[in-house]
């Protein structure tokens, strides 16, 4: 069940099936390219100052979320 | 039942809200969300948000049939998104991407976005909100999608663009940026890059064709979990790769400064003597610049607060912050000549600067280098500075470039034909209206250069 205390606006709901397909066509093309960049040995570790989406999980839980 | 009176700012939910006992928070849960609450402990998720340090842990007070009281940590002092640097706000988006990712995995889903529902603790950005969870319903979008979009990418894509002003929009615009104003705001190119153009100008125009349809069509609005979470998942990878284009001005400040090394080391010396004497837990450095003389400092602090006006500086700070752990330093945004104000109903939700800061009250205040900037480019009258300053400050250690100082100079002239209206400008006068606040501690000329150090203890 959902609390309706803010509207999500319909139109923001609809539209991301739209936004995920675009995100999908941009992730596969940027994977793509990270492949064939790490292929010709041009890709550059930056030193980040944020990590990357995942959460540091443990192993057990990780095998849990990929069985879903 | 808690009889406690709730928190201003916490209406929105009816999942509960918080209130304070006896100067600690505390957060009621209703029955109405107990389900997901128990849900959210007992999976072991709050457990996992909590050991990643991605939400604010909590205790739980006492349980009963009517409602839950949780004891969140405490933060001792809470920054809003108008008061962050770009690099703090780009992590606060960073981070409510990662939660909202997580959940999904895990089952659950952020019912909201909110980019008050972040705030800096310990040298990085913490979710504050724990109601904001909510069980993920298959093949629903993600209902804060829009609210994500104009709490955090509108304000980072706009400061990209138009400069770092523009992160303080939500002073404005409580609940987010009106998705056309943004759309209308961003130049004509961004709409040629289709990440850019799906996620703002297209959402924009959806926005306005489905306005009038109070239906109720959203329960038909179906979207697969893979395709949230590259949603999810491209909007992570854009925003952590904005950047400034101002960005190149970093770490310049001192070479800019009008010192001579003894003269900032003299500077420094005196500064760390008086704060030893006071030993102080904490300390607010307005005007602090990168955060380079409380770093000089070799009293051990349990918080610094070092804000300034700079944007730069501020992004400066937080990164060697971040770079270090610095547990103890929290770095934001603050414009003396209009710090943050009440906003929001009854203009409550959100809290003042003053009213944070009066609250907080740092053992020490450190104003360096700032008097000539509030005095000379903003008009405050020196008794006005000092009233400002004694509202938060018992000790106030404050730095006053003389009148022929090249800084006060270069501001002076400025003032063209009215530069003599400025004439009480000078050491003379200062002290008189600052005398009236405050008690004189000690007075020192700094050698090589045109400052004067002051140490006051407010009356």
């Amino acid at each position: 069940m959902h609390f309706l205390y803010f509207d999500p606006s319909i139109g923001a709901m609809i539209v991301q099936a739209v936004v995920a397909a675009v995100a999908g066509v941009v992730l596969f093309s940027k994977s793509f390219m990270f492949k064939i960049k790490s292929f010709l040995g041009l890709v550059k570790n930056d030193d980040d100052l944020f990590d990357d989406i995942d959460v540091k999980d443990s192993d057990i839980e990780n095998n849990k979320a990929g069985d879903k | 039942m808690t009889s406690n009176k709730r928190h201003p700012s916490s209406f929105r939910d009816p999942s509960g809200y918080v209130f304070k006992d006896q100067n600690v928070f505390k957060r009621v849960i209703n029955p109405i969300y107990f389900r997901q609450y128990r849900s959210l402990k007992d999976s072991g998720f709050f457990k996992k948000l909590f050991q990643n340090k991605l939400l604010i842990s909590h205790t739980e007070d006492q349980s009963n049939d009517s409602e839950i009281v949780i004891v969140p940590e405490h933060i001792p002092f809470i920054t809003y998104p108008y008061e962050w640097s770009f690099l703090q706000y780009k992590e606060a988006a960073l981070l409510t991407l990662k939660i909202q990712k997580y959940a999904l995995e895990h089952g659950y889903s952020l019912k909201d976005a909110s980019a008050f529902n972040v705030t800096f603790h310990n040298s990085q950005a913490i979710f504050i909100d724990t109601l904001s969870f909510d069980f993920y319903i298959e093949d629903q979008p993600w209902r804060a999608y829009k609210q994500f979009i104009a709490h955090f990418l509108g304000p980072l894509l706009l400061a990209q663009y138009h400069g770092t002003q523009s992160l303080k929009l939500l002073s404005s615009f409580i609940d987010g940026m009106p998705m056309r104003q943004l759309a209308s705001m961003l130049p004509f190119k961004t709409k040629l890059n289709p990440f850019l153009y799906s996620n703002v100008h297209l959402l924009a125009k959806f926005e306005e064709n489905y306005n009038d349809d109070y239906e109720g069509n959203i329960k038909q609005t179906k979207l697969s979990k893979k395709a949230q979470l590259n949603i999810i998942k491209s909007l992570y990878d854009f925003i952590k790769k904005m950047s400034l284009k101002e960005q190149s001005e970093w770490g310049d400040y001192y070479s800019k400064t009008n010192y001579s090394d003894t003269a900032f080391k003299t500077k420094s010396e005196v500064i760390n003597r008086w704060v030893n004497s006071i030993k102080p837990k904490t300390l607010i450095d307005i005007g602090g610049n990168d955060g380079t003389f409380v770093r000089l400092l070799n009293n051990e602090l349990e918080q610094a607060l070092v804000c300034d006006i700079d944007n730069n500086a501020v992004d400066c700070n937080y990164k060697i912050t971040k770079t270090n752990n610095e547990a103890y330093m929290l770095p934001f945004v603050l414009d003396i000549l209009n710090p943050s104000a009440n906003i929001g109903f009854n203009n409550e939700e959100r809290t003042s600067f003053l009213n944070r800061i009066e609250e907080y009250a740092p053992d020490i205040t450190l104003a360096l280098a700032v008097i000539h900037h509030i005095t000379l480019s903003g008009n405050v009258t020196f008794d006005m500075s000092a009233e400002f300053f004694a509202n938060f400050s018992r000790n106030l250690i404050i730095e006053f470039p003389k009148p022929d100082d090249s800084w006060a100079l270069r501001l002076l002239n400025t003032k063209g034909e009215f530069r003599n209206h400025f004439d009480f400008y000078n050491e003379e006068n200062f002290e008189k209206a600052y005398l009236k606040k405050f008690y004189l501690v000690e007075k020192i000329d700094i050698p090589n250069s045109k400052r004067v150090m002051y140490s006051f203890k407010r009356k």
